[in-house]
Order: structure tokens, then C-alpha cells, then sequence
């Protein structure tokens, strides 16, 4: 009974992971960039919307819409005005881009917002739960991981079935072929871009609304989703949220043997995925995204 | 990506070991605290020796000489919000001695320097090298053992006379290698220690609201956790309460399933954390949605300021915490001439925040200083006002600081009070802690009894 209610909240633990390694997923899949800032993206966004919350005294689903609209933005320039002059480049040179951009990210946000912790609040809806045989469900953390599906599957299907798809696939696979026939590489990255720093918002949102944010948070945000990602195959978004439930559940089982060792029980999943299928669980499996 | 730690690792909360239980403790908790204070020593004995001596002020001409008091706080950093009350605080004083201190016939000026520390042992210990090295004729640091303990360390170092706050005073004296054979002859502080929460804690959980005395308690992997889990868990199994202790968690920990489970399983109706605290607040939550409610929570290093509990929305109200200074409290800063009330509503109305416990800390930081100053008849005698410092006794806002019948030499050891976050009646602020139980200070007023969480 405990060990099954260890799988089940690592399972919703792994929501909250897969929703922030999604779009690292999506840019390395389709840029081949590791976004070292993704988490500190996530934290900005999280900052934005208590801001517009609590500080400007928005509606909450208002303030979160705006900031996911402006983490859209935010992910093109981002493109436009950083990874379009270093993609094509050394892979190096863009993964020091964004480690930089990362410490912007967070010391800035300390400097406006001071170094107090901060909570996105939901009201009732961020700590009310249902007894399901015997197991407790926090209703937000069903709700993240709802979500976190519901992009995958949403990203997964954009990918495989529509014209946007086939161009990002083609881009993927070779940016100057698919140049040749007459797909723009460029604006295909700004959008992959944009989706994928959108999703780091919205990953961001989740995290602030289920513990406490602090300005230099991101980049312990990042370990976890790269580990995510890593563990199911870069560049799969199916091996995204499969990596995600593994470290969750390895995390949260790992803590019912010892409590001082579960975080350390999900590095060594980890690890050990690296040593024996070092491309990841789905390698095989992968949509060539 | 190494510097991911998000989150303060070493927040202020009252804290580590207490001296006298056994030898072995006593090294364990030691040990563990040395940490931070061993990095300031070094750095100390690195830049700090070199400097002494150097006052540079000390031929001035005529009748009027300046005396320079250098102050180490966190500005910014993790520990930010300690240092909040520093420049409202440091400008009442700097006011209140604007007409100078006549000491031995000569005439000082007073010019108080305020340094960042970044919440940071090796910025903290490198300002106050550059202090010692301009001549600073006293230093005084407060808030969070990762600011005192290098600043105490180069203070001891360059034989420059220091007192420091608003750090366990055990983490302060065996932290950085003392003991009572071999004390400090610079270095002085003022605080509350392992045995001041022992008593708020037994008085809260033994007297306060029923409960079946079984005790969960959230203590992480790091110093303070581990410190804690040496010297105050034989004392609250001594007092008759069940320690229910699921382990040592690290910092960090995004599920507290395994840990909320065995609070439900071993009946507990008392938690008591001292996590950081975006790791209370995501277990806080964990245990609302998972239908886990005990009867008291009291907890360390997240209820300290106003906005820590703020940010736990609806679960913030009803946490119970120690309290180190309170406006309600019956003293007054005879510096200032200002009641702790008066205190900390000119605060209030200054600086358009909301009081914090440190306002009451630095402003008697700063008066006990500056009495130290005086009373050593020779203030550019470094000797002279470590001496002074050694000798003094005076009612503060924080209660009566006496040196001379302290736990150890160099300590004074503060009362602490429980307090429980309330929703304010009034008043600009959401939140309001009200204290409910003052056995550790009697003469604190009692404002509101201790109910159960709802």
C-alpha cells in the first residue's frame, strides 16, 4: 500500500518534470541547443504572473494567459536575437549563450523582486485533495500532470500530422535540404522557439503554484528536466514524459526505503540509464522530432 | 550550473547544540556548524592580520576625532530580508548621535558604515577586511551564521573589537572553536541558543493545546538540521514527548509523501520544521492535499518574516514560531527614546513595510555598541572596548543584555517567546503574530491563547 502510494505520487512528481522538459525536449530535438536558461525562463514566468496577480491585482487565469502570450514573444527573441547568431555555430557556443543568459535571468529577478520566496495561490484548489482507495490526490498536482500529457500529446500530434509538423521534422533532419525545397529554417526555429520557451512559462506557473519560487530556483529546475529528457531519449517527446515518470517514481520510492535518499535514488536511475542504454529508453521508439 | 541551489541553505533559525549536554554532542554539533566558520577563518587569517592597529583617524587634530563603526549585513542574498531594517535603523541612530558623543573630554563624531555581505562567508569576511583595513574603530555584524561567523573570525583575527546578532549563539561561540577555557577576547554576541527554544517548544507542545505528545519533526541534511537533530531531540525526548524523526531529508526534496505517511502512520499531532522554506512550503501543501492536518506546527527558518508566511496563502495562519523581539514588548531603546511600540511604528511609516524581529535585534545592536564605545572612556583603545563590551550591562529593546552572567564568556544569551501567525484585525499588513506563550520571558504580554489548527 505505501509502495503503491509512492508510485502514484511519484507519478504526479513526474508531471510537474515532464511539463519543464518538454520544451527542453522540443528545442533539442528540433535545434539541437541545450537551453541551459529553461529554468530560469520558467522561473521569470512564475515571477511575471505573481506579479500580475498579486501585485497588479489581475485574475489569476488573465495574468497566467498574458505571461504565457509573453513567454511566446519572450522565446522569439530569445531566437532572433540570441540562438539565430550561434545555431550552425560550435554546440558549445549557444549552450554558453544561454548558461549566461541564465545568471541574467536570475540575478535580475533578485534584484526587482528581492530575494524572498514567493507562491502562486490558488486558493482551495492548491491544497484540496481526493481519497482514491486509500490514496490521497492533490487535485493540482492531478492537474499538472493532466497537462503535462495534454502537451505532450498536443506537441507529439502537431509534429506527426500537420504541414507545421513535416516542415519542423524537415528542418530537424536537415536545414539545408529542407531549405532547398523551400522551407524557411529560420522561422521554423523562431516558432519551435517560442513553443518551447511557452512551455517553460507554463511549466514555471505549475512549480510556483505547488511549493515556493525563488529568483535563483532555475537552474535546479533544469537538472531535474534534463535528467527527464536524458533518461527517455533526446529529442523523444513520448521519452520525455516516460523519463519524467521514472525519475518521479525513483525519487518518491527511493524516499520510502530512506527519506535522506530519494532525490539521490533518482540521480542514480539516472545514471545507470546512461551507462546501459545511453541514448535512452525510447531511442529506438523515437519520433523524429 | 553547479550554483543550483535555489534556495537559502543556512537560513537564519534558531538552532544547533547545546554546550553542556556531553562531550560528544557537543563536538558533533560543533562540527557540523564549524563549517561555515572555518571558511572565514581562513580568509581571515589571509587578509585580516596584516591590518591591525591601523587607526587611521586616531591622530586627528583638535578637539573633535570621528569614530567609525563598520556594519556587515546582508543586504542582499537569501538573507535579504533580515537586512531590511538596516538603513531605517542605521539613519535613527546615526540621528541620534548627530550631536556627537563627549567621552574622556574629547568629542567624537559617529559615522556608522554599512557593507553588503551577499549573505555570502566569503563576501561577508571580504568586507570586513576592507573595513579593518580603513581603519574601523569597531565592527558589528548580525544576521545568519554565513555573515557573523567570518566577520567575528576577521574581527578576532585583526584584534578589532566586534559584536554580532541574530545567529544561534552556540553556532556563533563552538562554531568558530571556542570554548569556556579558551574564549574570545574580541568578539561578542548576543542571541538565543538551543536551550531558549527547547523551552518555547516544551511550553507550546506540553502546555499549550492538547495533543497526544507525539512529535513530527521535518529536520533536513545540512548543518542546522543535523544540529538540531543532536541537541534539541535528547531534550524533548527528556520532557516526555515522542520524537517521531522520519530522517534526514536533503534540501531540495520535491515529495514528502514517504515522510507525510509515516506522520499519519505514528499518530502525530505536533510537526516542527526547521526546512527553507520553499521545502516547507512544498511539504505543507503535500500533507493539505494528502488529508494530513496535525494539531500544532511550530516551525524555524520559514516563520520569521511576514512574507515567508504570506507566501503560503491560506496555510500560513496558525503556524506557530519563536520570537526573538516583539513591539509588544515592555522595553525601550533609551538611545532612541522610543518604546519597542514607538519602534517599530516609526518603522512602519518610514519605510512602508511591515515590522520584522530584526528591527528590534539591530537597534540594539547598534545602541549596545555605541554604550560600548562610551563606556570604555577611551574609544580608540581597541582593547579599552573589547573590555567594555566584556563589562556591559543594558536594557535594550530586546530585554536586559548582560555580559557578565552570560552562558559562556562573550555571549548573552536573549529570551525567545512562541508567537503564532494570525490573520491581522486591522492594519495595512495581511499578517500579524501574536505571541501566546512567554515562558522564556515572562514579561513578555501574553496576546492570544494557542488554538488548535483548524
Amino acid at each position: 500500500m505505501r509502495l503503491l502510494d509512492a508510485v502514484v505520487q511519484g507519478c504526479l512528481l513526474g508531471g510537474q518534470y515532464a511539463l519543464f522538459a518538454a520544451g527542453l525536449s522540443l528545442m533539442f530535438g528540433v535545434l539541437k541547443v541545450v537551453n541551459l536558461a529553461h529554468g530560469d525562463l520558467g522561473i521569470l514566468a512564475a515571477f511575471a504572473a505573481i506579479g500580475l496577480a498579486a501585485g497588479a491585482g489581475l485574475p489569476l487565469a488573465l495574468a497566467v494567459g498574458v505571461v504565457l502570450v509573453g513567454m511566446l514573444g519572450i522565446g522569439a527573441a530569445l531566437h532572433a536575437g540570441l540562438l539565430a547568431r550561434t545555431t550552425g555555430a560550435l554546440p558549445q557556443i549557444s549552450m554558453i549563450a544561454t548558461f549566461g543568459l541564465s545568471v541574467v535571468i536570475g540575478n535580475a529577478l533578485q534584484e526587482v523582486f528581492s530575494a524572498d520566496p514567493r507562491a502562486l495561490d490558488l486558493g482551495w484548489f492548491g491544497t484540496a485533495g481526493v481519497s482514491l482507495g486509500g490514496i490521497s490526490v492533490g487535485l493540482l498536482p492531478a492537474a499538472v500532470l493532466a497537462v503535462a500529457v495534454l502537451a505532450l500529446t498536443g506537441l507529439h500530434l502537431a509534429l506527426t500530422r500537420t504541414a507545421f509538423g513535416r516542415r519542423v521534422r524537415a528542418t530537424a533532419d536537415d536545414p539545408g535540404t529542407a531549405a532547398l525545397v523551400g522551407v524557411d529554417a529560420r522561422r521554423t526555429y523562431l516558432v519551435v522557439t517560442a513553443l518551447a520557451v511557452g512551455l517553460a512559462g507554463l511549466a514555471g506557473v505549475a512549480y510556483a503554484a505547488s511549493s515556493l519560487v525563488t529568483p535563483l530556483a532555475g537552474p535546479s529546475r533544469l537538472i531535474f528536466a534534463f535528467e527527464a529528457v536524458v533518461i527517455g531519449g533526446l529529442g523523444s517527446l513520448w521519452g520525455t514524459l516516460l523519463g519524467a515518470m521514472v525519475l518521479g517514481v525513483a525519487q518518491s520510492v527511493g524516499s520510502v526505503v530512506d527519506p535522506s535518499s530519494g532525490v539521490l535514488v533518482g540521480h542514480l536511475v539516472f545514471l545507470m540509464v546512461l551507462a546501459t542504454r545511453p541514448a535512452g529508453l525510447l531511442a529506438r521508439a523515437r519520433v523524429r522530432a | 550550473m553547479t550554483d543550483s541551489s535555489s534556495t537559502p541553505a543556512n537560513t537564519p533559525g534558531p538552532l544547533p547544540v547545546r554546550a553542556a549536554m556531553d562531550r560528544r554532542s557537543l563536538l558533533r554539533g560543533a562540527a557540523a556548524l564549524g563549517i561555515t566558520g572555518a571558511a572565514g577563518s581562513l580568509l581571515a587569517a589571509c587578509g585580516g592580520v596584516k591590518s591591525a592597529g591601523g587607526s587611521s583617524s586616531a591622530a586627528a587634530a583638535g578637539g573633535t576625532q570621528t569614530l567609525r563603526i563598520g556594519y556587515v549585513t546582508p543586504s542582499t542574498g537569501f538573507a535579504a530580508g533580515f537586512g531590511e531594517v538596516d538603513p531605517f535603523v542605521v539613519e535613527q541612530v546615526t540621528k541620534a548621535v548627530s550631536k556627537g558623543l563627549t567621552i574622556g573630554g574629547t568629542t567624537y563624531q559617529v559615522r556608522i558604515e554599512v557593507k553588503d555581505s551577499q549573505s555570502d562567508p566569503q563576501q561577508a569576511a571580504k568586507v570586513a577586511n576592507e573595513l579593518i583595513a580603513s581603519g574601523v574603530d569597531m565592527l558589528v555584524t548580525s544576521s545568519t551564521p554565513e555573515t557573523v561567523n567570518p566577520v567575528a573570525d576577521a574581527a578576532e583575527a585583526a584584534r578589532v573589537p566586534c559584536l554580532s546578532t541574530v545567529c544561534p549563539w552556540e553556532a556563533f561561540y563552538f562554531g568558530r572553536g571556542a570554548t569556556p577555557d579558551k574564549p574570545f577576547t574580541y568578539t561578542y554576541h548576543f542571541f538565543i541558543g538551543v536551550d531558549d527554544l527547547a523551552v518555547v517548544y516544551k511550553s507550546l507542545w506540553l502546555n499549550g493545546v492538547p495533543n497526544n505528545k507525539k512529535v513530527g519533526v521535518l529536520w533536513p541534511n545540512d548543518a542546522d538540521g543535523n544540529a538540531i537533530r543532536a541537541g534539541l531531540g535528547p531534550i524533548l525526548t527528556k520532557a516526555g514527548l515522542t520524537v517521531v524523526d522520519p530522517g534526514a531529508f536533503p534540501t531540495g526534496t520535491q515529495d514528502f509523501t514517504s515522510i507525510i505517511s509515516t506522520f499519519k502512520k505514528s499518530d502525530v499531532e505536533v510537526v516542527n520544521s526547521f526546512a527553507i522554506p520553499p521545502d516547507f512550503a512544498t511539504f505543507w501543501k503535500q500533507a493539505a492535499q494528502q488529508g494530513f492536518r496535525p494539531k500544532i506546527a511550530t516551525i524555524a527558518k520559514t516563520g520569521l518574516l511576514p512574507e515567508q508566511v504570506e507566501a503560503l496563502g491560506d496555510l500560513g495562519p496558525g503556524l506557530t514560531a519563536g520570537v526573538y523581539w516583539h513591539p509588544s514588548w515592555p522595553t525601550r531603546s533609551a538611545l532612541l527614546g522610543l518604546s519597542s511600540a514607538d519602534l517599530a511604528a516609526a518603522y512602519e511609516k518610514s519605510s512602508g513595510n511591515q515590522w520584522t524581529q530584526n528591527l528590534g535585534t539591530t537597534t540594539a545592536l547598534l545602541e549596545t555598541a555605541i554604550s560600548a564605545l562610551v563606556s570604555s572612556g577611551s574609544p580608540k583603545d581597541r582593547t579599552a572596548v573589547a573590555n567594555a563590551l566584556g563589562k556591559t550591562s543594558i536594557d535594550t529593546v530586546v530585554g536586559r543584555l548582560d555580559w557578565t552572567s552570560g552562558p559562556v564568556k562573550n555571549v548573552v544569551a536573549e529570551p525567545l517567546v512562541g508567537g503564532k501567525w494570525v490573520e491581522a484585525e486591522d492594519g495595512p499588513f495581511p499578517l500579524d503574530i501574536r505571541i501566546v506563550e512567554n515562558s522564556g520571558y515572562p514579561s513578555a504580554p501574553v496576546a492570544a491563547e494557542d488554538t488548535a489548527l483548524s
